[in-house]
Order: C-alpha cells, then structure tokens, then sequence
C-alpha cells in the first residue's frame, strides 16, 4: 500500500516533469525574411516534436538594425532569445564574442555535413574548425542584362569586364541616349561595395584573408580599381556610381534605364513585376571575370545560430539541424522563392517548376565565395567600402587608397 | 523707410511664406510622394505633382504594418514622457531659479552634463537597468529615458524663464496670504506658458524622434512606435518610398494637429495671464 | 540679496523639489556612465577571443595616436563650427518671423514645427534624395543654371556642404522654439519706450531685443552645440560618412567601434573623450547663464 502510494508520488513526480519539460525557443526572423514561410516549418516541427513551442521574435528589418539590436541584447548577456537567423558575413564575430555555441558535437561529421552544401557555406560557417552556423537560405549576385538590347545590336553575354565595357559603349551609341546607362554597381559606402571591389579581385585568382591572415595582393587591388573606376571614367558605367546603393540599382535597371546590373537574386521577380519597365527582357548570367580570370560571385544568403546565452541549446541545435535540412530548403525556394542551400536542389523539379530561372543560377552560386571570414570582419569591411567609394568618387587616387588600404588591414588583421 | 515699394505688411507676409515654404516643402515633397507609383519616381526628370494621383500606397502602409497602433504608441509614450518631464523639470527648474541655494550652479552643471553622453555607449548598460528593474516591453521602457533625455534642456528652458519673470509678483502674492507653492501656481506658471509650452513640445518631439532605444527595449509587436515601424516597410534591399511616404504622411498629422490646436491655446492662456 | 522674504526651511524645499529629478537621473545615468567610465580602463573588445583586462588609461594613448579619430573629430568640429551658427541664425530668423503679429499664427507655428516632427533619420534619407543627382529636386531645380549635372557625393567638399545644409534646416526649428518663447516674455512697452526714444527697427533689435533675449539664445547655443557634437543620424543616413570617410563623424566613429566592431573599452574611451569636450564647451556657456536677472 505504502509502496504504491510512493509508486504514484513518483509517476505524478515524473509526469509533472514531463510537464514542465515543455521547451519553449525563442528565433529570432527578421520581418522581412518571410516570418510566415518560417512558421510553416516552425509548425511542422512542433508537430513531430510534441513539448517544443517555438515562438518568433524580431526586431529591425534590414542587416545592419538586425546587427544593431542583436548587438545590444547579446551584449547584455541576454537569455531570452535560442537562436538567430544571421547574415552570413556575421558568424565569425558572433563565434568570436562566444555568442554562439559550436555545432560540432551535435552533427557528427561537420566537414562531410558542410560538403553536402553549396561550397562557399564551408568557408562562411566555420571559423577555426569549429562549425558555428547553419546554412538557411542562399543568394548571390548576378549580372543581369537587357535581352532585347543585346539581341539588337547583336552583342554577346559578355565573358570578361572589358567584354562588358564595349557592349555598354556599342549600345550607348546606337541608342543616341546619354542617359542611358551601361554597367550599374554598388559603389556607395555600403556592404555591397565591399563585394564590388572582391569581385574582380578574387577573379585573378587572388584571396583577401586566408585562415584569419591577411593575404593581400596590391596589383590585384590597383586591377580591380581600374576595372570600375576604368569604367567609370569611360562612361560605360554611370559617373554618380560612388553614390548608387543596392536599391538603386535595381530600380534604375527596373525603369530601364541601364544594360547591365550587378545585383543580388532579388532583382528578378522584381523586374519580372507588373511595375517593371523591362518585364520579359531581362537575362541573367554568371558575372564578368578580368581578362584571363575565372568566374566569381559574391555569396550571401543567411544562417542559422545558436544563442551561447539560451538555456536549450541541445534542442536548439536540433531543431536548426532541422531548418537547414534539405526538405526545409525546398520548401523556402518553392514557396518562397529563396535560393537553396544545397546545389542538387537547383536541379530539382519542384523547385525549377516554381522558380524556373534557378536553373541559370546554379554556376553562379557555386562559383561565389564568401567574404572574408574574420572575427574582425566589420572592420575590415569598413575600410575595403570606404576605400572604393572614395576611388568611384574620384577623392582619392586608386595608387593612394590601395596603400591606405593595406595599412589599416594590416593593423586590424596583424 | 528702405523699400518703399513694399509696406511693410507685404514685407511681413513674404517673410512668412518664405517660412512656410522652408518648414513645409519636404513635407509636402513627401505627401507628393506618396500619391506617386514607383515607377513615376524613377523618372527623369523628375515630376512634381504625382501625374496620376494614387492612395493605393496609402492602402499598402496601412494593409502591411500595425500603421495605426504604430502612431498610437508613439503619440501614448510621447505624451507621457512630456508630462513626467514637465512635472520634474518644472520642480527643479523653480528650486534653481528662485530659492537661495548654494550649490545652483553644481547642479545645474551635473544636469546639463547628463546629456552630453551620446546614447548609443549607453544603451547596454541602459538596457541591463531596463531588465533588472523588469521595464523591457513596456511604454515605461521608453517614457523615463525620454524624460531625461529632455530633462536637461526643459529644466534649463525653465529656469531662464522663471528667471527673467520678477519675482516681486510672486512676494505680493504671498502678502496675500499664498503658500510659496501656491504663489507658484496661481502667478509663476501661468506667465511662464510660452516656457512650459517649449519645453512640453520640446520633450514630445525629442521622445517622438527617438529611435535607439524603441528597437532595443520594446521588440514585442505590440509595442512598437512609429520609428521603428516605419522601417518595416523597408526590405533588406528594397526601400519603396511611395509606401514609406505614406506611413510619414500618415505619422505627422496627429503631431500636426496637436501643435495646432496647442498653440491656439497657448495664445489664450498668454492673454489671460495679463501679459501685454 | 535682494528677496524681500527669507524662509528657513528654503534648503528643506530646494533638496524636496530636486529630488525627483535627481532621482531620475541617477536611475537612468548613474549605473550605465559609471559602466562606461569603467570600461572604459579595460581592453574589452569582444571579437578579440581574450577576457576583457585592465590596461588603465592605454585606450586614451590609443585615442591621441588614432587617424581615424582625429579627422573624425575635425570633421565634427566642423559640423559645430558651421551648423551651430547657422542653426542659431536661421532659427532667430524664424522666431522673430513667428513672433510677428499675424491673424492666423498656425500656419507659421506649424512651418517652425514641422521639419521637426519629422523623424532624424528621415530627414537625413529626404536630404539624401534630394541631393541625389539624377533623382534630386536641388539638381532639377538647377538644372537650368548648369551645364551638367552636379554630383554632389562625389565630392567631400559638396557632400559636407550639403550634409550641414541639412543638420541646420532640420535643427533650426528647435532653436526657433526656445528663442520664440524668449521673445513673447518680452513686454511690448519696452519696445514702446525705444520707439519713443527714437530707436531704429535695427536699433531696436540690437538694443532690446537681444540683450533681453540672452538667457534663452545661450540655452539654445548649449544644447544645439551639444547636439552638434553628436552629429549621428543626417551623415549616417544622408552620406554614410563618404566619400571616403569625409563626412564621418565622432559620433558614428563611436557607434561603429562599439555596435559594428564590439570593440567596447575602446569606443567607451572615445565617448569620455567626447564626454569631456562637450563639457568643457558647456561650462563655459553655463558661466553665461548665471547672470539672469
């Protein structure tokens, strides 16, 4: 009698734990990344996993009020939020400030994992052999071009830069319209500067930081200057182009105002809609390379993390496990329309019948690369943006900036 | 008189129209704006009156985002920031202004000084104080930084106010048998209404103005003023300024209003105090 | 002095009638200035993989050998040196032109008010825009006048001008304000008594009305310098420091070494040195206060 009353303290004592167990994670999506796309999984996943609730948080829309709100409440060690969506070039500071717990002991083999992966993510997602982060979403940026323009003047998808400045110029002339623009790029005091000087720069083979060290290249710096500001000065890209910003781009491309742009995924379901000026006559295609070099872009996309602050991490990681599976992948870029993280996904039926233009996308996102991977990375971006804009603008010579450059790299990454 | 071709009532006028056209344009600019479609925006050259006048953006601003509550919380957490600080400063400001006290100058020192931090070195610490004190989340999260953010320029605002008011009203009325406070009531505030008026409008627009903090402190949905709402319409790239023009349009007729209708009676309370 | 009562419970008042305030101030300030004064003696930075450790006041000989420091320092003091006068200027203009005696004062009041009510980072995007050179109104309006279009972020000399052009439109209002209330303290038989003694309109202003006014123009002056040396939002949104760093500021170098770098003893080092100017430039505007009556 005794004994069964104990028997039943215990199981109520067992069950009330049970109760209790019930894990409550807090993500934090930014509005702006389909929040509702997210729930769907977010659902999914708490019906195969009865005792997890996973609640939405968000705070700011862009990168940068993204950064600015996570940086205050990680800085006061904040144990509220489990995990967080990031933009790719934060996990390295995020792992270096001891924000994020590593992934590895969760994930078996981490390099075998992150070979499963388009390639840049295994350089973005692991800082000193630690895996930090999970791939969520992939982009990158592409050369789109006006169709209808080329097919007139008989022009070729153009190879090389040099290729790209004289169509510009071909069709410039033909068209007698001094506004019309050639190649338009980023060349504000903006994130995408940074991957406007990378790009021709990693083209001749060369990297910017390798295992946390700086490996700088002066001739390839002053080449990728001259490919820009050569542009520039030619007019076969806008003379304004050090105050053009991303949303520029896509909206002078938009009112067909340009032949080129340089410009991540999101531009085409913008110019495909009903407020494009140059609806059904764009084409896209793998960015220019210098003469001789191969084809680069620039990855970006957003991961997965986990708060070294939440007191889940074990389900935490599991369930990010789950948002970076490839099942979630598919569902992104089916209904959503977000590049998939895993290249066999840019072949797959579902995929292509829902966006068909990814299949154009797959020798770009694989030859993209990622951006330095430092815990310093903020520094180093402010200085290769600053730099760029200030040759585009004309204030400094590129000679200068390039020497500028180096100095201030070379105190940030010894 | 210089001029003669003009009366001076002329000359009053112009300088007035020149002030309205100075204060007013980029909020007409923007009223233009959102009457627009994106399309007419990436025009060259550019228009000025919206060519086919639209309030679809106007729909969006209100279909995409919470608009509505955004200005609700924003006009709520101004408004009380405004009377907490009125209240506080006018305190302080009476203390400093008219009692003997030997420290005035310290104090007024100390005051200023608080201001003279740029906010953003504070808003970890400031966010710590927040959570300790269980404020995250909350109009009052945002309603006692506001209130001394603006402490420091109401309280000296004040202080020169009571000040260049002669004290000899207030001593007669105290011969009439008024408390000190009561003499401050009755005869100090009511001549200091141009004062209590700035720093009131000063201490709302500051508290309306205020971005920082209202990202870090009040995540919640729900809580969310108009700042930081508006940059919900804005993407990680993209940034529609019809829409965006709108939710501003939107976001400046209450504080319009309110200045309007406070500054009529302002006016009245003036001539009522007596003031020539 | 010159009271006509003495209350001996007057610092029993005083202390009762600061209290709230000081409290207020000490909840809100005192914790996190105290912090940043704190850290501001440690080498914390976040991304550098090592505990934070205290290195006394090497942050500040970091500070005096920093380029970027000084030439955003210069670039700030600049911003003082042109927008404070210019707001102060602009804004007597303005307060003076309110104070005249229409029949419907709300359309003025609301002209004054309005740049104001616009939130700071929106004025500095608008500004942007409207300097931008293919989409700007200033190039349109100007377009007749030049013979190709001006790019004004192209050059560090244009963008500054055009980012104080800014900063003074959007803070004039407030000086307005403080000098507006200023002006309506002051009775009209002053004035009377001027005109009688045959005083110019001129006269009358350098005579009367600004010597009265003084109080509120040296309260203006002390917050708008404050402001001014903590220049953030207009360049953050309107220039984003470019080209280059010529338009870049104390206060954004702050903001970036602490949010974007993490670089948290450093940037503390750098808002106490801000600190400590803004506090000089205050004491000796306070010194002007004191004799107001």
């Amino acid at each position: 009698m005794i004994r069964r009353l104990g028997l039943a303290a215990l199981a109520s004592l067992v069950f009330a734990q049970v109760a209790s167990a019930q894990t409550n994670l807090n993500v934090f999506v930014s509005p702006q990344q389909q929040p509702q796309l997210m729930r769907k999984a977010f659902d999914a996943y708490e019906a195969a996993h009865p005792g997890v609730k996973i609640t939405i948080q968000s705070g700011g829309t862009t990168s940068e009020l993204q950064a600015a709100y996570l940086n205050t409440v990680m800085s006061a060690k904040d144990s509220n939020l489990d995990i967080f969506l990031l933009d790719i070039v934060r996990p390295a500071q995020f792992a270096a400030a001891n924000w994020t717990v590593p992934l590895n002991d969760q994930v078996g083999d981490a390099a075998a994992l992150m070979k499963t992966y388009l390639p840049a993510y295994a350089d973005a997602d692991q800082v000193d052999g630690k895996l930090v982060a999970l791939p969520a979403f992939a982009d990158a940026m592409f050369l789109y071009y006006r169709k209808d323009l080329l097919e007139k003047y008989n022009v070729a998808v153009p190879k090389t830069w040099a290729e790209a400045a004289a169509a510009a110029k071909k069709i410039q002339e033909g068209e007698h319209n001094p506004d019309l623009q050639g190649v338009n790029f980023q060349g504000a005091p903006i994130e995408g500067t940074v991957c406007t000087f990378l790009l021709p720069y990693w083209s001749q083979g060369k990297n910017l930081v390798k295992d946390g060290a700086l490996t700088w290249d002066k001739p390839a710096a002053l080449k990728s200057f001259a490919v820009w500001k050569g542009m520039v000065d030619s007019g076969a890209a806008p003379r304004n182009s050090a105050e053009i910003i991303t949303e520029q781009t896509r909206k002078d491309f938009q009112a067909g105002k340009s032949v080129f742009a340089v410009l991540w995924s999101y531009g085409w379901a913008q110019f495909q809609g009903p407020d494009s000026a140059v609806k059904d006559k764009v084409g896209v295609a793998v960015l220019p390379s210098v003469d001789g070099g191969q084809p680069v872009s620039c990855i970006g996309g957003w991961q997965w993390g986990v708060s070294a602050y939440s007191t889940h991490k074990k389900e935490s990681i599991d369930l990010i496990r789950y948002m970076s599976s490839m099942d979630v992948s598919r569902q992104l870029a089916v209904e959503g329309s977000l590049m998939p993280v895993f290249p066999s996904l840019y072949q797959d039926p579902a995929v292509l019948k829902a966006t068909p233009w990814f299949a154009n996308a797959l020798p770009v996102v694989t030859a993209a690369k990622s951006r330095p991977v430092t815990a310093r990375y903020n520094e180093v971006s402010d200085i290769i943006r600053t730099s760029t804009n200030a040759v585009l603008a004309g204030s400094v010579g590129a000679e200068e900036a390039a020497s500028q450059m180096e100095a201030r790299l070379r105190r940030v990454l010894r | 008189m210089k001029g003669a071709f003009l009366s001076p009532a002329a000359m009053r006028r112009l300088a007035a129209l020149a002030v309205v056209i100075n204060g007013l344009f980029p909020a007409v600019w923007i009223l233009f704006t959102s009457l627009k479609t994106e399309r007419e925006l990436t025009q060259t050259p550019i228009t000025w009156w919206p060519h086919a006048p639209t309030l679809e953006n106007f729909a969006h601003a209100f279909a995409d985002q919470p608009l509505a509550l955004f200005v609700f919380n924003s006009v709520a957490v101004a408004l009380l920031a405004t009377g907490l600080t009125l209240s506080v400063a006018t305190l302080a400001a009476y203390a400093l202004a008219r009692l003997e006290i030997s420290y005035r100058n310290t104090a007024l020192s100390v005051i200023v000084a608080t201001s003279t931090f740029p906010l953003v070195t504070l808003l970890v610490p400031l966010f710590e104080t927040m959570r300790a004190v269980g404020l995250l989340n909350s109009y009052a999260a945002l309603v006692l930084p506001y209130t001394v953010l603006s402490l420091p320029v109401c309280t000296l605002v004040l202080v020169s106010f009571f000040e260049s008011i002669p004290a000899d009203l207030e001593n007669a009325a105290r011969c009439d048998g008024c408390t000190r406070l009561g003499a401050m009531w009755r005869i100090l505030l009511p001549l200091a209404t141009p004062g209590m008026f700035t720093a009131g409008i000063l201490t709302f627009v500051n508290s309306w103005d205020e971005f920082l903090l209202a990202l870090s402190f009040n995540s919640a949905p729900g809580l969310r003023t108009l700042p930081v709402g508006i940059t919900l319409y804005q993407g990680e790239f993209t940034f529609p300024w019809p829409v965006i023009s709108a939710a501003l349009v939107v976001g400046i007729v209450p504080v319009a209003l309110l200045i309007v209708i406070f500054q009529q009676r302002v006016l009245s309370g003036l001539t009522a105090g007596g003031l020539k | 002095m010159a009271r006509s009562w003495r209350d001996p419970s007057e610092q029993a008042l005083a202390r009762v009638l600061l209290a709230p305030a000081f409290a207020l101030l000490a909840l809100i300030v005192v914790y996190p200035v105290g912090r940043l004064l704190l850290t501001s003696l440690y080498d914390d930075s976040l991304t550098s993989g090592h505990a934070a450790r205290f290195v006394g006041l090497e942050n500040f000989q970091l500070v005096w050998e920093d380029p970027s420091f000084w030439s955003a320092l210069i670039n700030t003091l600049l911003i003082v040196l042109f927008t404070v006068p210019g707001a102060m200027v602009a804004g007597m203009l303005l307060a003076l032109v309110a104070n005249m005696p229409f029949r419907r004062k709300w359309p003025v009041r609301l002209a004054l008010l309005i740049p104001w009510a616009l939130p700071l980072a929106f004025v500095g995007l608008i500004a942007g825009w409207f300097f931008q050179s293919d989409y700007g109104i200033v190039n349109d309006v100007l377009r007749p006048f030049v013979s190709q279009k001006i790019i004004w972020f192209n050059s560090p000399t244009l963008s500054f001008a055009a980012m104080c052009m800014a900063i003074v439109w959007k803070t004039s209002s407030f000086v307005a304000m403080i000098l507006l209330a200023g002006l309506q303290t002051i009775p009209a038989d002053v004035y009377e008594a001027a005109r009688v003694d045959g005083a110019s309109k001129w006269q009358q202003f350098w005579q009367v009305t600004l010597p009265l006014l003084r109080p509120s123009i040296v309260v203006a002056a002390i917050f708008r310098t404050i402001t001014a040396l903590q220049t953030f939002d207009i360049p953050a949104t309107m220039t984003r420091g470019g080209p280059g760093d010529a338009t870049s500021t104390l206060a954004m170098y702050i903001h970036q070494t602490t949010v974007d770098f993490l670089d948290i003893g450093y940037g503390s080092a750098l808002a106490v040195v801000m600190f400590a100017i803004s506090m000089v430039v205050s004491t000796i505007y306070l010194r002007n206060l004191r004799t107001g009556n």
